[in-house]
């Protein structure tokens, strides 16, 4: 709970003061008012790039990529989720079980952020 | 008006007439240093400008400069803090990063076709300032009434009943962090001007531990910072289950060309 955001980034002297990279990219790339230049670089191109990718979500299969599968799990959020829900938790089922044989304990708190990085 | 053979004219951002005194202007490095970042005057409009080597600013070069992520980020910081301080001078309509002209003259030109439109958006965008609004979904926190792992695992039923249980404690988060965000953003339209949504950021920017669920921006009145922050004090206090986060004032980069009606 706070209004600060700088824990992924730093301090930028004459900008707001809370600006991420990801912040000022979504801005500076997409936003503002676009008049003709004479010189012509496809900002869209940009979006081609990892970097792109791996900075924001742009569908729930980016989504998917980085790692959160929170939409795909939310009935709600997901018509294929309702169908996969099941399948979902008989695979997370055997998983554990696999792990309770093997003696291993307790680990996963039901938030799993950590599925491999982002941007293929 | 002779074309710099050796020079381009960036421009990022135009201004409405007197435009930022030199002053505001003088510290800045803009994206190309050392020429300095000045105003170039177009008929009622000021644009904030700075003259670039053309052989870094070709379209080759700049499209493989943008390509590399320290390239990118650096001149995407510069090309925000110059409207940054731009419009802490005067009413500021941000263009895009890498808005390039073969000159002053083509520079002027170019705002004189859109001068109408351009002058809209000043018009819309004087006095207003963009803040940033962000609600996430606290990923893998337990649910409330979590069962104690070890015991409950001996019995297969009872180990199917906890993560039955665990999955619905998730399902129920997630559902009530959306909602959260439909509150938050129904609050702060209910203060500003326009609105707009923007993509929300991936697990590289908010960490893995949290899930953006809103990402938007919301164009308001400049005198209005005082009871934003106050509404977003209220919601955080009435809702511990996700994190609010603010950031701005920004200069109006989501609204230069509109939004949506709050």
């Amino acid at each position: 709970m706070t209004e600060l955001d700088t824990r992924w980034d730093r301090p930028e002297p004459n900008g707001p003061v809370t600006s991420n990279l990801a912040d000022i990219l979504e801005r500076v790339l997409d936003k503002g008012i676009v008049i003709a230049g004479d010189i012509k670089i496809d900002l869209l191109d940009i979006e081609l790039l990892t970097i792109r990718l791996r900075l924001f979500v742009s569908s729930v299969d980016t989504a998917r990529k980085a790692g959160i599968d929170w939409w795909e799990t939310d009935p709600a959020l997901s018509s294929r989720a309702a169908r996969d829900a099941l399948a979902v938790e008989n695979a997370e089922l055997r998983e554990r079980l696999r792990a309770i044989g093997a003696g291993s304990e307790e680990a996963d708190g039901g938030g799993d952020g950590g599925r491999g990085g982002a941007g293929t | 008006m002779t074309a710099h053979q050796s020079t381009l004219t960036y421009v990022f951002a135009v201004c409405g007439p007197p435009g930022p005194e030199a002053e505001a202007l003088g510290g800045l490095s803009g994206v190309a240093p050392p020429a300095p970042v000045r105003t170039l005057a177009a008929g009622p409009l000021t644009a904030v400008v700075q003259d670039v080597p053309a052989a870094d600013y070709a379209e080759e070069a700049l499209r493989e400069r943008l390509s590399d992520r320290a390239e990118l980020e650096r001149c995407a910081r510069a090309h925000h803090e110059v409207i940054t301080a731009s419009m802490a001078a005067a009413p500021t309509v941000p263009l895009p990063l890498a808005t390039l002209y073969r000159g002053e003259e083509r520079a002027r030109e170019a705002l004189r076709a859109r001068e109408e439109s351009l002058l809209t958006a000043l018009g819309r965008i004087t006095g207003r300032v963009e803040w940033g609004v962000k609600v996430y979904a606290l990923a893998g926190q337990p649910a409330a009434a979590a069962s104690s792992p070890g015991a409950a695992a001996a019995s297969g039923r009872a180990y199917l009943e906890q993560l039955r249980s665990r999955q619905r404690g998730r399902e129920e988060r997630q559902g009530a962090a959306l909602r959260a965000a439909e509150r938050v953003d129904t609050v702060v339209r209910g203060l500003a001007v326009a609105a707009r949504r923007l993509r929300p950021h991936g697990a590289e920017v908010t960490g893995p531990r949290r899930t953006h669920v809103l990402n938007a921006a919301y164009l308001v009145d400049r005198g209005r910072e005082r009871q934003l922050r106050a509404a977003l004090a209220s919601l955080r206090r009435d809702d511990a289950s996700v994190e609010i986060e603010l950031s701005g004032p920004w200069a109006p980069y989501s609204f230069a060309d509109g939004g949506t009606a709050p």
